[in-house]
């Protein structure tokens, strides 16, 4: 439509456009709100009626902009599509064939496809068309033609195969049966990438076609992972692709979780490239596969298995042993070097059991260390691991220098050469230089490693081919000899420090690090071929899709002999092969694969581009912009109509914005949530809580009745001023708190004091107090009843509270505040705790009457505070104050200074509240300057 | 177009400012004028001598001296020239006339536009204290109407603003109907927005025992023109009336038909009764009005119509 990309779905409704200059004519009447005026003599008017109405002018802005939300809302409706598809097949009754490419190349851009493919056969379902569909992932089949409805069905289960087809029977059955169907339509819907099909088939089948073919192809290049190289710098990917234009991307290192562990960004101009991920080791043998980000595909991605893994060593030792001496352990070095960069087995059982279940276990590395001759069934099954491609490493000894086996890659003199040695002449020596055939060569050889002890090699034609290193004096220290597939590598001297001090210098590990590294390729080199007799198949674990996502093998996989030959097909999918701990890799495309880029000259087909933009429906963005300018004109209404009161229009309409907003950000904000998953919710921290947690201060139950909370907090308000005034400590206002609802561990102290006839707090409440007394608080249990109880086994109505809130509290043994009690002594010395009286007892949570010497002391106290305390003397009462400062209750004297001494006691209580056994320790101090002789 | 306001609480709370608007705007009558209108009036105005013998300061007649009366009361001028009598001189028993003021301060007073000068409040305290002071100055005693003794102090003013803020029945746009006492005079300084026949009922009420007034109506010119043009809705300024007139411009001509049919019916309900009555439109300067009142009030309540 006028050049543009752009379509309607129901064109007629645009017809309604033209109804917009009758909307200019309508809108123009509507009147806005009339004034309104005060007026007095109202009252003298209110029976007369108002002749005519005059209607106000809409302004013509206004009514512009009521147009443009209709023509909107118009436009919308009419379904309009931005870059609609262009390629029809709806003319015609001839059968259709349709092939499609599903190999890995057609992964990344597979919903274009299928989009494609739906739409095509949309089109020949709506023309009754019969279509033949040809998928070039399936097995080649004479292509059957259906009606376009059930090949649609067909087309949308089509998923990518993740390898990579052969095109050719394909392409020569579809040239058969257009032969045989003649005006029948041959479109193709390619990948991009050349495969068997030749110039001559292609010719074929566009004169079978008779001209009528379409070729519908991306030129996206197609890029694929082959070979994976582990070598010293870090480990190397080879990167392929065809198509035209530079490819760019981002290659990334997955463990076998699927967490990333790398990620490196290559270009690729040629036809192919190498990128290497520089790695530590340890982090390299991690990868499980690479893949390109964002690529979707099975060829991108390339798995990575044991060839290039983290290698299992087993470890064992001819030595017993013991574990409480790990530096005396024989192989504690070897351990040590390898730990970083292989995974360690050291078995504990007796050293045949322990072989023989190393190799069960499928160890890749075996290292003997200082162990003698092998019993014949375990020295074959040593010798099998050996050929199959292990490598055995073993170390020197005392054990072997007794007598060894043929295990060992040179003949060995019976016993050891000693150098150095408190009856020998010569000195340690040093080791020469590396060959550089030898594995280790390049490694810094230290000056200062010494061999005291070694083993000698019996002189041999070909020993010089075996030696790996050697001393100053050309004895060889390491020799190693292939055997089968496998390595058999031994060193002269023992795996701890006792004939050299080789196991303590760098050079050890680096060694170490090299003969393991060898382990891998020893038997699995690529062209050399498993002896017949091991050949094993192994049944795929973990397979990929065409997309390139594992999961588990599908019911065509069979298992397979796994060569690194080895590619790829329908019977064999990529994938992890054979054992969970020592998986085979096969990959989508060879290691050595060539990508060639489709060629469809002499097909002469007319070629689209597989549209990679996606037809556009801006009907969204056009209602949104309709609802936002009705939004506005409402708000312009009702500014119109009469100031900016909010009327009913004005609140719809900010409604109606909030709700269009709303709805563009709930996606960004369950974005934003979802990583956090369903965490836990924090309560809201209350302002009271933030007052309580700023400033240490005292807090006291709210019983419910007034004139008890009064005198509570009055109560506490005296003590403070007293406390300020003789103490240190200047508390904060007291607080109310509900113990069923406010949190209580801001509190070091708080004060419930028991009203007659108030209902104990609910369950909440009293776990609440539980841990609160439990986590270190003190709780002032009163029951102000001194004066009312009647003596004996009578309990008074607070008796009885105190006694159904505690019932549900973990209370501690109580007694009596002793007279040596901390608490008596914390700040002023007291021997009563008296409050508006003074004859009711005072309970504290009983001390452990220990043994003679803490019963000296002149204050005792427990490890912790008291988390509880419980009188009868109605202390607040005789704290209380009034604003003034004037004591607010009457005391019932009962000793002299009562109020005064009742002040003493909370400040005493207070103090053994936030001080704790601290004052026990203090009382102390004088005798323990006088010890310090001050 | 017009924009018009109803005064909010504290402006409509009567002050001293409004006290001294009074007293400059009473000030600048010169006195004398009101002093030679007052003579030209006779006896209509001031103190007024009750034809009888009593205290006052005019001499009426001698009469022969009674024995028994205090002998200070002799005038011995006179009783040298008598050789047979003792003469007393008798003076004319003189009384103040009392006016009643009632200043409306209902809501509906508490109401400007653009167009005025003044809020009709203001217009209306204005003008009755200013009167109050013009006729104590003139001798006479001045109250509110309805409550308050009546003074003749020279505080009057300031007396009466004072009463007026104390009022707390403020509301009431017209006075109880209670008759005055003869020979007194009312002033009610009202916008009259009450229908006619209740207002004429008041005055019936008021004048029953011969007391003479003057009915003193204040319009904002709004209210007189309806200059509005467009859609209105007219919002009563006591009780939550409101009426949709439509087109203002349109509805001005009904409009002016029944404030003339009011205002008509007040006039009539006054000259029954000997009333004056008068009209002062807030835009007019207030001292015209009070001029024009003066002069009623002086020439004892008969006289045309309207400011």
């Amino acid at each position: 439509m006028l050049g543009l990309p752009l379509a309607f779905a129901s064109p007629l409704v645009l017809a309604a456009l033209a109804a917009l200059p009758a909307l200019w004519w309508l809108l123009r009447v509507t009147p806005p709100r009339p004034r309104a005026i005060p007026f007095p003599p109202l009252r003298l008017i209110m029976d007369l009626l108002p002749e005519r109405e005059k209607p106000a002018r809409t302004p013509p802005w206004l009514l512009l902009l009521r147009i443009a939300i209709a023509a909107l809302v118009i436009v919308a409706a009419a379904g309009p599509v931005w870059n609609p598809r262009t390629t029809s097949v709806a003319a015609g009754r001839a059968p259709l064939v349709m092939m499609i490419d599903n190999g890995w190349a057609a992964a990344p851009a597979w919903p274009e496809r299928r989009a494609a493919m739906e739409r095509l056969l949309a089109e020949a379902a709506a023309a009754d068309r019969p279509v033949a569909l040809i998928a070039t992932g399936d097995r080649p089949a004479a292509p059957n033609p259906t009606d376009a409805g059930s090949a649609l069905d067909r087309a949308r289960a089509l998923q990518p195969v993740p390898f990579s087809p052969d095109r050719g029977p394909h392409l020569a059955a579809a040239t058969d049966f257009l032969r045989r169907s003649p005006g029948a339509e041959f479109i193709w819907i390619a990948d991009g990438l050349g495969g068997s099909e030749t110039r001559e088939t292609m010719a074929a089948a566009a004169e079978a076609a008779g001209g009528r073919t379409t070729l519908i192809r991306d030129d996206a290049p197609v890029i694929a992972l082959t070979a994976v190289e582990n070598g010293a710098a870090g480990i190397t990917v080879r990167i392929v692709r065809a198509g035209e234009g530079p490819a760019a991307g981002r290659l990334r290192a997955l463990d076998m979780k699927g967490r990333p562990l790398a990620e490196q960004d290559f270009s690729i101009a040629g036809a192919e490239a190498k990128v290497t991920v520089a790695l530590p080791l340890e982090l390299r043998n991690e990868i499980a596969r690479f893949d390109v980000v964002g690529l979707r595909s099975a060829g991108a991605v390339a798995l990575v298995d044991e060839t290039n893994r983290r290698r299992r060593v087993g470890i064992v030792s001819g030595v017993t042993t013991d574990v409480a001496q790990p530096l005396l352990s024989p192989v504690h070095y070897v351990q040590r070097a390898l730990e970083p960069f292989a995974e360690i087995r050291t078995p504990r059982q007796g050293t045949i059991d322990a072989i023989a279940g190393l190799i069960d276990e499928k160890a890749s590395v075996l290292v003997l260390a200082d162990v003698g001759a092998l019993p014949d069934d375990v020295r074959r099954k040593v010798e099998t691991f050996v050929n199959e491609g292990g490598l055995l490493l073993r170390f020197a000894g005392p054990r072997l220098a007794a007598g060894g086996d043929d295990l060992v890659p040179v003949k060995l003199r019976r016993g050891g050469r000693a150098l150095g040695g408190a009856l020998a002449w010569e000195t340690p020596r040093a080791l020469g230089p590396f060959d550089p055939q030898s594995p280790f060569h390049g490694i810094d050889r230290p000056a200062d490693v010494a061999i005291s002890r070694q083993l000698l090699a019996e002189p041999e034609p070909d020993l010089a081919r075996k030696v790996w290193a050697s001393l100053a004096d050309g004895t060889p220290i390491v020799t190693a000899e292939k055997r089968g597939a496998g390595l058999v590598v031994l060193m002269h001297v023992t795996a701890d420090t006792s004939w050299s001090n080789l196991p303590l210098s760098g050079l050890f590990v680096d060694m170490l690090q090299r003969i393991v590294a060898l382990s891998g390729t020893a038997g699995l080199e690529p062209g050399r071929e498993t002896p017949a007799g091991t050949a094993r198949t192994s049944a795929p674990f973990l397979t990929l899709d065409g997309f390139g996502t594992p999961g588990l093998p599908p019911a065509t996989a069979k298992p397979v002999a796994v060569t690194p030959g080895l590619v790829a097909s329908r019977d064999h999918p990529p994938g992890f092969y054979g054992d969970r701990d020592a998986p085979s890799a096969v990959n989508a495309p060879a290691r050595d694969a060539v990508l060639r880029t489709l060629d469809a000259g002499p097909l002469a087909a007319r070629t689209e581009a597989l549209r990679l933009t996606a037809p556009f429906d801006p009907r969204p963005w056009l209602l949104t912009a309709a609802l936002l300018l009705f939004a506005l004109d409402t708000l312009v209404s009702a500014f119109l109509a009469g100031g900016l009161r909010m009327g009913r229009r004005a609140a719809t309409a900010a409604l109606l914005g909030a709700l269009v907003l709303s709805g563009g950000t709930d996606r960004a904000e369950a974005q934003n949530r979802a990583p956090q998953g369903p965490g836990r919710e924090t309560p809201a921290v209350s302002p009271k809580e933030t007052d309580a947690a700023l400033v240490t201060r005292f807090a006291y139950v709210l019983t419910g009745d007034a004139a008890v909370d009064e005198t509570s907090r009055a109560g506490l308000v005296g003590l403070n001023a007293y406390l300020a005034a003789r103490t240190a400590l200047e508390p904060g206002a007291p607080v109310g708190v509900d113990p069923a609802t406010d949190e209580l561990a801001l509190y070091p102290l708080i004060y419930w004091p028991m009203a007659a006839g108030r209902e104990p707090p609910g369950e909440a409440g009293i776990r609440r107090i539980d841990a609160f007394m439990k986590n270190g608080g003190t709780v002032i249990f009163d029951t102000r009843d001194a004066g009312t109880a009647l003596g004996g086994d009578v309990q008074t109505p607070e008796t009885r509270l105190l006694r159904r809130i505690l019932a549900g509290i973990a209370v501690p043994d109580l007694e009596p505040v002793p007279q040596d009690h901390v608490v008596t002594k914390a700040f002023y010395l007291i021997e009563k705790f008296p409050g508006r009286w003074a004859e009711g007892k005072t309970f504290i949570e009983a001390l452990p009457r220990g043994d003679a010497p803490d019963a000296e002391r002149p204050a005792r106290a427990g490890d912790g505070v008291s988390p509880i305390i419980i009188t009868s003397n109605d202390w607040a009462a005789a704290w209380a104050i009034g604003p003034r400062g004037e004591p607010l209750n009457p005391l019932v004297q009962q000793m002299p200074r009562q109020r005064e001494m009742s002040l003493r006691v909370g400040v005493n209580v207070a103090m053994y509240a936030l001080t704790g056994n601290y004052k026990a320790d203090q009382v102390h101090v004088p005798a323990l300057l006088e010890r310090l002789g001050q | 177009m017009a924009r018009v306001r109803v005064l909010d609480e504290p402006e409509r709370r009567i002050g001293p400012s409004r006290a001294t608007d009074a007293l400059d705007l009473a000030r600048r009558l010169p006195r004398l004028a009101l002093e030679a209108r007052r003579i030209s009036a006779a006896v209509a105005h001031g103190v007024h001598g009750r034809r009888r013998p009593g205290t006052g300061e005019t001499f009426w007649q001698f009469r022969p001296f009674t024995a028994g009366e205090p002998a200070h009361r002799i005038d011995w001028r006179r009783s040298a020239r008598d050789e047979h009598h003792l003469h007393v001189r008798e003076r004319e028993w003189e009384a103040a006339h009392t006016v009643r003021l009632w200043i409306d301060r209902s809501p509906s007073m508490a109401f400007a536009s653009t167009l005025a000068a003044a809020p009709k409040l203001d217009r209306a305290v204005v003008l009755g204290l200013a009167l109050a002071d013009l006729l104590v100055r003139g001798g006479e005693r001045v109250g509110l109407l309805g409550f308050g003794p009546t003074m003749a102090s020279r505080m009057i003013v300031d007396r009466l603003a004072e009463a007026l803020g104390a009022d707390p029945s403020a509301e009431a746009e017209l006075p109880d109907a209670t008759p005055l006492p003869p020979l007194s005079e009312a002033v009610l300084i009202t916008d009259a927005l009450s229908p006619a026949d209740e207002i004429a009922g008041i005055l019936e009420k008021l004048a029953a025992r011969g007391a003479r007034g003057h009915l003193l109506r204040i319009v904002d010119p709004v209210e007189e023109t309806f200059p509005f043009e467009g859609q209105a809705e007219l919002l009563a300024t006591e009780g939550r009336d409101r009426l949709d007139v439509g087109d203002a411009g349109a509805f001005r001509r009904a409009y002016h038909e029944r404030m003339q049919a009011h205002r008509s019916a007040l006039a009539e309900a006054c000259r029954r009764r000997g009333w004056s009555f008068l009209d002062h439109r807030t835009d007019r300067p207030a001292s015209e009005a009070l001029l024009a009142v003066a002069v009623r009030v002086a020439r004892g309540g008969r006289g045309p119509g309207s400011f």
